[in-house]
């Protein structure tokens, strides 16, 4: 085989984020960046509630109420983001995570004023009813029922934040449970809205074909006069006491075609300054075919179907999961134990200089492709803004991965991939039987 | 309750700004279409080789998409496992697939990672190593992929109307071939196939990015110039004479679908026809949420959950499907339906205010396409594989404003409305008759007998 010859990640230059950073007088932050290349704009807004701030004995609360910003305000109907963009050659969505609720809307651009009037119109009056609110909420149910119930592994994410967490809401995930899901009144709603969806919880992003002033205009226009309630905003201040003792749950399932595994260790929040470094881990662990887990687990000694690892970082600590999925006929403690294997051996066998550098090389590509559509750089100050309080530390985001080295990855992995640091789920078929015939 | 007249209005469309792409030709005879775009530190190329899907054999149809398929799994330098290692390393992107018209690879990298990557395409394409277990391991999985296909009533429906609109004519076997075609590619007709068409001589590369139109070719030369072309000529394209609409309803019975599928379809236009962006918009009035299908269908009748149309212009005559899935019991009305919201176009033309917004779901789509390179890159390919002029693309949403109420009724009276045929898969007992009712010229054939590899759509055996 010809060699490839190594690829130094710091020639790759990226030019910084261009954006303009404004704070209305009501609290509404509005982040533009001009790029005048395509006449599209996408708009995000994103709210500071998400799972981890649902109200008590309401988990899921936050993600339904996701659903009901679609039903329509007292100006508008139903279904009026999809009139607005689709039928003009645009889309919209929105997605819940445990610490945000974003909304998102790309448009050809001489239409983003009318996107613009449409989020604040839904920020400003909201109006549910019944009718709708018991709809949604079976829409929800269902949701639960096909995405954790019925699709395979669908409860390993669920259980994996439920087990590690011991006090943080963290715990309960975002999809919530039908039970509490039930449970939820249209008083819940209103309470809701009143609490969250206020202009000084709000983060408005418009990237794309825009005019700086004129948009500024806009946004003062529509969203200025929406007034800021004087209670504060509740903050999730509760903090999940270290880990002493590994935990460990056996889970089984209809629906398990091969039995799998994640171990899941705390980590500090995204704003953390070994953030970097356990996003290099998590690539030399477990991104692409290349990675060592892979390389062992999946090509080499074939224990796994499927084996990779992911650092998910929050806004407030999160977790660092190892995952494996068994090849047919081999017993999970197998493919656990080569999982363990690896994961002991980044503890005393760093990257070297060629891992580190293909390592960069991935990071680096991968943020310079999201950069290049206006959803993605707009996503990527959503992020940066939310979970690590600044849009700037976007543009610091590729240096501070260039410059983490070898032994930042072994302080890294020797810190938090402790035993006693670790939550393990197994996922098990419901016959055992079944899960290793063949 | 709806104070809708409250939101602002809409501002005048605005203009793309696109890099203006240049030509040169290789001494190997290889076109190479350049263009610079510096805001990002990436680059992306794609080699367009002139020959697909309609250069197959009836007999071999899945010919050129196992070729295509296996120039990514190993080369005289590398196994597969090894060619996606150094691919991963280089954060590349390196993809092949082959349509009718051509076959393509292509491959994008941050800009100091590009010329390895790009030599990673030099290597898949030059010196694909056809290895013995890969092509058994594509193939297999070609026609276990197969399996998938013809379980969707809605693919197979797809696939029937393909054969319909198309015959025996060149594009009229299946591109991914089938089960019977697949195990006949032997690794040699797979290597012929390569040595054949795979050639300088009728190949384009696009290539953009960040890097300088000259920079962009002296790569080009230095990689791909000494390509060479074999000594077999490459012949004369394909041009097997396509057979003329006609209506005519062709019925596969398959009694355990879960509900039928139905197309309504006709052949349309080449992608070089004037009628190109009429068409475009033709088949926008008819498509998506607000389109008039998904009107009539969905929001107007509840006849299924959706309904839209599409358009698919190739070097010679493409076509153009109106589809939606229903109960079978429902499946005779909605095909009335469908065809009737077809004929609308011509009935109750859509007015210029109409259009403003159907056009914007065009031109949406194309802006958004070519936010990336890899998404100029293929839009460049696309016109240059149909000797469309690049200032064409250019101009493209200027195009689509520009067609008017009168050129989209005019097209679709007649283009898309005379002689179209029909095609529905599902549980024939539930339609057939009331199909026989209103359609002179109907086939029905049993799912178990249907062969897509045959221009009859059943076994040669049965026409005698």
């Amino acid at each position: 085989m010809t060699a490839l010859p190594t690829i130094s990640a710091s020639a790759i230059g990226v030019a910084p984020i261009r954006y303009v950073d404004r704070t209305l007088d009501n609290g509404l932050r509005a982040i533009l960046v001009p790029d005048p290349r395509v006449p599209s704009v996408a708009i995000n807004v994103a709210y500071r509630v998400g799972g981890k701030d649902d109200p008590l004995g309401r988990s899921g609360f936050a993600h339904l109420f996701e659903h009901l910003m679609f039903k329509g305000t007292s100006r508008t109907v139903a279904e009026t983001m999809d009139r607005l963009t689709e039928d003009v050659g645009g889309y919209n969505n929105a997605f819940t995570s445990e610490d945000i609720t974003n909304y998102y809307e790309v448009v050809p651009s001489n239409h983003l004023e009318r996107l613009l009037w449409a989020e604040a119109d839904r920020l400003a009056s909201l109006t549910v009813n019944e009718a709708n609110f018991a709809t949604e909420r079976d829409v929800v149910i269902g949701e639960y029922d096909q995405r954790i119930l019925a699709e395979p592994y669908g409860m390993l994410d669920e259980l994996v934040n439920r087990e590690a967490y011991a006090v943080h809401p963290y715990r309960r995930g975002v999809i919530g449970s039908p039970a509490e899901l039930n449970a939820a009144s249209l008083d819940d709603v209103v309470a809701f809205h009143a609490t969250y969806y206020r202009p000084d919880n709000a983060l408005l992003i418009v990237a794309g074909d825009l005019d700086v002033d004129q948009t500024l205009r806009w946004i003062e226009c529509w969203f200025g006069p929406i007034p800021t309630p004087s209670a504060p905003i509740p903050r999730v201040r509760v903090v999940e006491p270290a880990q002493t003792l590994e935990r460990t749950y056996e889970y089984r399932a209809a629906n398990v075609p091969l039995p799998a595994a994640e171990e899941a260790y705390h980590i500090p929040a995204a704003s953390h300054p070994d953030a970097a470094a356990l996003d290099v881990l998590e690539s030399v662990l477990g991104a692409g075919r290349s990675s060592r887990l892979y390389t062992a687990l999946v090509y080499q000694k074939q224990v796994a179907t499927s084996a990779y690892a992911a650092a998910d970082l929050r806004e407030q600590p999160g977790l660092f999961g190892a995952r494996v999925t068994c090849a047919r006929g081999v017993e999970l403690a197998t493919a656990r134990a080569a999982l363990t294997e690896e994961l002991e051996r980044v503890c005393s066998d760093p990257p070297g200089e060629n891992e580190l550098a293909r390592v960069r090389t991935q990071i680096a590509s991968s943020l310079v492709r999201s950069r290049q559509t206006n959803t993605g750089v707009a996503l990527e100050l959503v992020r940066a803004t939310t979970e690590r309080g600044d849009p700037e530390v976007a543009n610091g985001d590729l240096a501070r991965y260039l410059a983490v080295t070898g032994d930042d990855v072994l302080r890294v992995a020797r810190t938090y991939l402790r035993s006693e640091n670790r939550t393990s789920i197994e996922y098990l078929p419901a016959s055992t039987s079944a899960g290793q015939a063949q | 309750m709806n104070e809708m007249s409250a939101i602002p209005a809409a501002g005048p469309p605005r203009d793309a700004i696109l890099p203006a792409p240049v030509e040169r030709v290789l001494d190997n005879g290889l076109r190479v279409i350049a263009f610079s775009q510096r805001n990002l530190p990436l680059i992306a190329a794609q080699l367009i080789v002139g020959c697909g899907g309609a250069a197959e054999h009836e007999d071999e149809a899945g010919l050129s998409g196992l070729v295509a398929a296996l120039l990514t799994q190993g080369t005289a330098q590398r196994s597969a496992t090894e060619l996606a290692a150094a691919s991963d390393a280089l954060g590349a992107r390196l993809l092949a697939a082959s349509g009718y018209d051509a076959s393509i690879v292509s491959v994008s990298a941050t800009t100091p990672a590009f010329p390895h990557a790009f030599a990673l395409l030099d290597e898949v394409v030059r010196r694909p190593a056809f290895a013995p277990h890969e092509v058994d391991r594509v193939r297999t999985k070609s026609i276990s992929d197969l399996a998938l296909t013809y379980a969707n009533p809605s693919a197979v429906a797809r696939a029937v109307a393909h054969r319909v609109a198309y015959a025996g004519a060149p594009y009229g076997h299946p591109l991914s071939g089938t089960a019977a075609t697949l195990e006949t590619l032997t690794r040699e007709r797979v290597a012929w196939f390569h040595e054949r068409f795979y050639r300088p001589d009728d190949a384009v590369l696009v290539i953009g990015g960040d890097l300088s139109v000259d920079e962009a070719f002296a790569l080009t030369d230095r990689v791909l110039g000494s390509w060479r072309a074999p000594a077999m000529p490459i012949g004369d394209r394909p041009h097997g004479a396509v057979p003329p609409p006609r209506t005519q309803a062709v019925i596969v019975d398959k009694p355990d679908a879960g509900r039928t599928a139905l197309v309504a379809g006709r052949l349309a236009i080449e992608r070089r026809s004037p009628d190109y962006y009429a068409a475009t918009v033709a088949t926008a009035v008819l498509s998506g949420y607000s389109g008039r299908l998904n009107q009539e269908i969905r929001v107007k009748r509840g006849l299924s959950y959706g309904a839209g149309a599409s358009l698919t212009a190739r070097r010679q005559r493409g076509t153009f499907f109106a589809t939606t899935l229903v109960d079978h019991a429902r499946a005779a009305d909605a095909i009335g339906v469908v065809l009737a919201t077809i004929r609308s176009l011509a009935d109750a033309p859509a007015t210029d205010d109409d259009l403003v917004t159907r056009k914007a779901t065009v031109t949406g789509g194309f802006h958004r396409a070519i936010e990336t390179v890899d998404g100029i890159t293929g839009a460049v390919g696309e016109h240059v594989l149909y000797d469309v002029p690049i200032d064409e693309m250019q101009d493209y949403a200027h195009r689509i404003q520009a067609v008017d109420a009168e050129s989209v009724r005019a097209f679709a009276a007649r283009g898309l409305i005379p002689d179209a045929f029909i095609v529905l898969v599902g549980d024939a007992s539930k339609f057939a008759s009331e199909i026989a009712r209103t359609h002179e010229d109907v086939r029905v054939i049993p799912f178990e007998r249907l062969d897509l590899g045959s221009p009859s759509l059943t076994p040669a055996a049965d026409l005698g």
